[in-house]
């Protein structure tokens, strides 16, 4: 079951929480798709240029650059820069998995062992002219039991708003206190 | 330290108003006679005349880049968000935890985020 919420910018973004058994969830947050309007739009407005320069300076070269590099463009942005979804598969004795997925196809997945977890937190700070919340993994400082030596940003393109937020920190929640209260089972 | 008026800081503001407009007269008689005057007067060792509008433009696209170089500066020293700056600093990570007593207030401290966040968003009884 999906439920919708809005991005930090307003765009629609759409939460799947999955429980695949009492101590281990999948939280999958899905971004809009690549609207036609604005691939139309970009690729009009390259093309346009393209063809004033052109006009400009009767080179027929400056064409054929502008369509190669309107699909080189496309081609990399598909690949390295539009994320279709962001998810989390919490463990309970083993571990974080975060994953991204790109319109293309391609997956980028991160692990993090539950020994180096502190803590699951909702954050505030200051980005681009605005002040968001986002969720982050806190890992545990080696030397100081009370200090954190790293901070993991999660779902840094889709940017959930607080109340998609509050929902996925209160399932990590649900799992990360069990490990205080079972400590024998490492 | 008040900045109550004293005779020695009169004597300050009027010696630096002398002095300001001596330098503004200076450099209207610099940019606007003649250089042939100025020589016939004897006066030859003056800079350039184009310095009379160059230095002025300087200054005036400084202070308009200055703007543009404070909001960039300002955003390069924001934290990143992987930072653990957004999160503690210095003087919380080495704060001293006082006892706690019966009947006093608690004394004021840095609340780790996890607590903030078990109190924000799991305690809505």
């Amino acid at each position: 079951e999906e439920r919708r919420y809005r991005s930090a910018s307003g765009e629609p973004i759409a939460l799947r929480a999955l429980q695949h058994s009492a101590s281990c969830r999948e939280l999958a947050v899905r971004c809009p798709r690549l609207q036609l309007r604005s691939l139309s739009a970009v690729t009009s407005a390259v093309w346009l240029a393209a063809y004033g320069l052109f006009v400009l300076s009767q080179n027929s070269m400056v064409l054929s650059a502008a369509i190669f590099i309107t699909l080189i463009g496309l081609i990399i942005y598909l690949h390295f820069v539009k994320i279709d979804q962001e998810s989390l598969l919490v463990i309970g004795s083993l571990g974080i998995q975060v994953t991204s997925s790109y319109a293309s196809g391609k997956e980028s997945t991160t692990f993090i062992e539950m020994g180096r977890v502190k803590d699951v937190v909702i954050n505030e700070a200051i980005h681009m002219q605005k002040v968001i919340y986002y969720l982050c993994i806190l890992l545990q400082d080696p030397g100081d039991p009370q200090g954190v030596s790293e901070i993991v940003p999660l779902f840094q393109s889709s940017k959930p708003r607080l109340d998609c937020l509050i929902e996925v920190y209160k399932s990590c929640q649900e799992i990360l206190v069990q490990r205080k209260t079972a400590p024998q089972s490492n | 330290n008040s900045p109550a008026p004293l005779p020695e800081r009169a004597i300050y503001g009027f010696a630096l108003f002398l002095g300001s407009w001596f330098g503004f007269m200076l450099y209207l008689i610099w940019a606007y006679v003649p250089e042939t005057w100025l020589f016939s007067l004897g006066l030859t060792y003056w800079p350039q005349k184009y310095w009379a509008v160059a230095l002025p433009v300087y200054l005036l696209v400084a202070i308009g880049i200055g703007y543009v170089l404070l909001f960039g500066i300002n955003m390069m020293s924001t934290a990143p968000l992987n930072s653990t700056h957004t999160i503690t600093d210095n003087y919380a990570k080495k704060q001293q935890r006082k006892k706690f007593q019966e009947e006093a207030i608690p004394a004021l401290r840095d609340i780790p985020i996890s607590e903030v966040n078990r109190m924000f968003f799991l305690s809505e009884k």
